[in-house]
């Protein structure tokens, strides 16, 4: 592809937060059984960036936050969570930590403010220091006019609502959240993000898995791609740009298009069954895209559109989850590798 | 949108309890959250009231069908009041393992219970907010109980000094019952798992207990020589008879006024009567024994068998006056009348005189619920620890078919 990426088997993250902050995990490794959920994950997530966490269903999202959450032990590796070990240490890392899991658990006959209030008195916090930030908690995720209604009654979103301001009650540094935008309506999921994107301007290290990476194109400084229980790739958002990416280019005339790619000597592709004259092309940059467009332009194409084939974040996820289920590309330790 | 304004500081609240890294949660706080947390979602929910009810009519017809039989009998109050607490130790046996079995394996399945794991409560106070949560709701029912109690206490016969053990012996029952049940409950994966596996530990104890023992006589089975019993100076034996069946004095005449005479005689009987004062005799005769002196201990931790052991019994006026007798005090007395053994089994062994003892002297045994209350201690407080084990997160080896969250 002659693109460069880092890429993982093993080693240390190019770039560390400084120690004491953020969330670093070197070398993971967890099985349930004979299922290796986790094989080699390494992951950084730094103070004041909102990082992505992505991967197909099955890689160990999961899995990787359950362990840096502290509910789980890795087998082997290390975690620190603002500087300290979950294993040695649970519970300072939990009074820093707050979690969403993918799982819904309320309890039905409490109210809404109640579970938040109870929680609060569960990290310490005095009856009256709870119920005030309850209160607080549920103006921010706007479940203010549902404060007395007992959780059964709240929708799969308003749940999901619930549910972070739950991660939110101890006013963690790190904020590990599991599909939050899950069951979230449109609205719900800009507020999200504006939320998000607001913790991390207050220098907190928030760490988002998600599926919807259009949506984590806007929020995610960070991307950490992982498929098949490894770490594959990591990644700035705004590099992404420079690295390759699809563009699709549609026509009036489909044939004028494609001989003026040839001539510009440049690869492409005409996906089937669209209607459309469209053709989609790999480029290097996006000053690469521009020139491209110019030189279409100038040969007389009748550009009707000319944009990336996809998310950035889509862009970089197809190429690390299709880099690792190829068999070539994933060095396995009984190999030595080629030279 | 604004977010948080206050700010935790770790070391404002907390006061003893674990003060390990620096986090403020204190043991009580910690668990007494968790106890209302549960508390308050069972006391919103329409089905605990429900369960109240039925309870409090059954146990109220139980009470009313007992009161009706004795019509107005005096010395039933004790009777009565026994039955109740029997009852209400009999269903609350039932209902514990069922209040606290589910607690843990529920939230596991509801996904709550990681989250419970992801705050700053140790699994110490996970266990003990829930098992106190579990216990006060089983005692709801001992309360829906009390109007039968006081209504028993109206015959005005019941021996006040048995109320309160035996109240508080059906309390402490009641909590180990919950404590087995939240144990097993935080071991294991699956509600139904949980549940099944309480009642069968509950059910070791109340009817496996008397199983076990039943078996056993098999083996303290044994031998004795028994020979009969002789009274040397009972009056009757002084006296002699002509071939027509007529008692005859000293020189063979016969008495004149017969039955003036063997009213004479039984008077001197009942007078000289001592059920002590006899001698055994020399011809022995085989006959089985069982030496439950060595086997009564697997009674001890029955339930029934602590309750009813703990409490003190009224003293009677004579041996053999069972009047009044409620169905706990039958039990002790029965425990106790086993732990005696062979000894008690017969009067005279190996041509030895035995020592008679009244059944409901208590002298002479020692209290069985001692031993009973500390073998179910040691049985709730073991499965605690291994649930609470189960409990610790990070947690290295999940359980088969487990999931955190």
């Amino acid at each position: 592809m002659g693109i460069q990426e880092t890429q993982y088997d093993g080693g240390a993250p190019a770039r560390t937060p400084e120690a004491g902050t953020g969330v670093v995990a070197i070398g993971l490794a967890r099985s349930f059984g004979t299922v290796r959920a986790v094989e080699a994950m390494d992951f950084t997530a730094r103070p004041g960036e909102v990082t992505a966490l992505i991967g197909p269903n099955g890689s160990g999202k999961t899995t990787l936050l359950l362990m840096l959450s502290s509910l789980l032990a890795p087998d082997s590796g290390s975690i620190s969570i603002c500087g300290i070990n979950p294993v040695d240490d649970p519970r300072a890392a939990r009074a820093r930590l707050g979690w969403m899991p993918d799982t819904l658990g309320v309890w039905e006959e409490l109210t809404v403010h109640e579970i938040l209030a109870m929680m609060g008195r569960l990290y310490g916090a005095s009856k009256a220091d709870a119920a005030a930030r309850a209160h607080e908690l549920l103006k921010l995720v706007k479940l203010d006019e549902f404060a007395s209604r007992p959780a059964r009654v709240l929708s799969r979103g308003q749940q999901q609502k619930l549910s972070l301001a739950r991660a939110l009650v101890n006013d963690p540094q790190v904020l590990l959240l599991d599909e939050p935008a899950s069951g979230l309506d449109p609205g719900a999921r800009i507020e999200l993000r504006t939320l998000l994107r607001e913790l991390a301007g207050r220098g907190r290290t928030v760490v988002v898995s998600s599926h919807v990476l259009a949506e984590l194109d806007e929020m995610a400084d960070r991307a950490v791609f992982v498929a098949a229980g490894r770490t594959v790739s990591e990644q700035r958002v705004d590099d992404a740009g420079t690295r390759g990416r699809r563009y699709a280019i549609e026509a009036l005339d489909r044939e004028a298009l494609t001989d003026a790619l040839e001539h510009a000597g440049i690869e492409f592709t005409l996906p089937a069954g669209t209607r459309r004259a469209a053709a989609v092309v790999l480029l290097g940059s996006e000053a690469e895209a521009a020139a491209l467009l110019r030189q279409l332009v100038a040969a007389g194409v009748a550009v009707v559109a000319f944009a990336p084939a996809a998310g950035i974040l889509e862009e970089s996820y197809l190429r690390a989850v299709t880099t690792s289920s190829d068999p070539s590309t994933r060095p396995t330790p009984a190999e030595e590798p080629r030279p | 949108m604004s977010t948080s304004t206050t700010t935790r500081r770790p070391d404002d609240e907390g006061r003893g309890g674990e003060r390990r890294s620096g986090s403020a949660l204190g043991f009580w706080a910690g668990a007494g959250t968790v106890f209302q947390l549960e508390s308050r979602q069972r006391m919103r929910s329409r089905g605990w009231y429900v369960m109240l009810a039925v309870w409090f009519v059954v146990t109220a017809l139980v009470a009313g069908l007992a009161a009706w039989t004795a019509g107005s009998e005096e010395g039933f109050g004790q009777v009565m009041f026994e039955l109740v607490i029997g009852f209400v130790l009999f269903f609350g046996l039932l209902v514990a393992p069922a209040l606290s079995a589910n607690t843990i394996t529920g939230d596991r399945a509801g996904g709550t219970l990681a989250i419970l794991q992801n705050t700053l409560l140790t699994p110490g106070q996970i266990l003990c907010g829930k098992w106190l949560a579990a216990w006060v709701s089983s005692l709801a029912f001992l309360l829906v109980s009390v109007p039968m109690i006081i209504w028993a206490m109206t015959y005005g016969d019941v021996y006040l000094p048995a109320v309160p053990v035996l109240v508080l012996l059906t309390a402490v029952e009641l909590g180990i019952a919950c404590a087995i049940g939240v144990g097993i409950s935080a071991r294991s994966a699956r509600p139904l798992f949980a549940i099944v596996a309480s009642y069968l530990v509950v059910a070791l104890l109340g009817l496996g207990t008397v199983i076990i023992y039943g078996l056993s006589f098999q083996l303290v089975k044994g031998t004795a020589m028994a020979s009969e019993q002789i009274w040397p100076d009972d009056p009757w034996d002084d006296v002699q008879y002509n071939d027509q069946g007529e008692a005859v004095d000293a020189h063979g005449e016969v008495i004149e006024d017969q039955e003036a005479y063997f009213a004479e005689i039984e008077e001197k009987a009942v007078m000289n009567y001592d059920g002590q004062d006899f001698t055994c005799g020399k011809s022995l005769s085989r006959i089985t024994v069982y030496h439950t002196e060595r086997n009564t201990w697997l009674l001890a931790a029955n339930p029934f068998v602590v309750v009813a052991d703990a409490a003190p019994v009224k003293p009677r006026a004579a041996a053999d006056d069972y009047y009044g007798e409620g169905p706990m005090e039958a039990v002790s007395s029965i425990v106790r009348q086993s732990q005696r053994g062979a000894a008690a089994m017969d009067p005279c062994l190996d041509g030895v005189k035995q020592p008679v003892v009244d059944e409901t002297d208590l002298a002479g045994t020692a209290p069985l619920w001692p031993l009973g209350l500390g073998v179910q201690v040691v049985l709730a407080a073991g499965l605690l620890e291994s649930g609470r084990r189960r409990l610790r997160t990070p947690v290295k080896k999940l359980a088969r078919g487990s999931r955190l969250a």
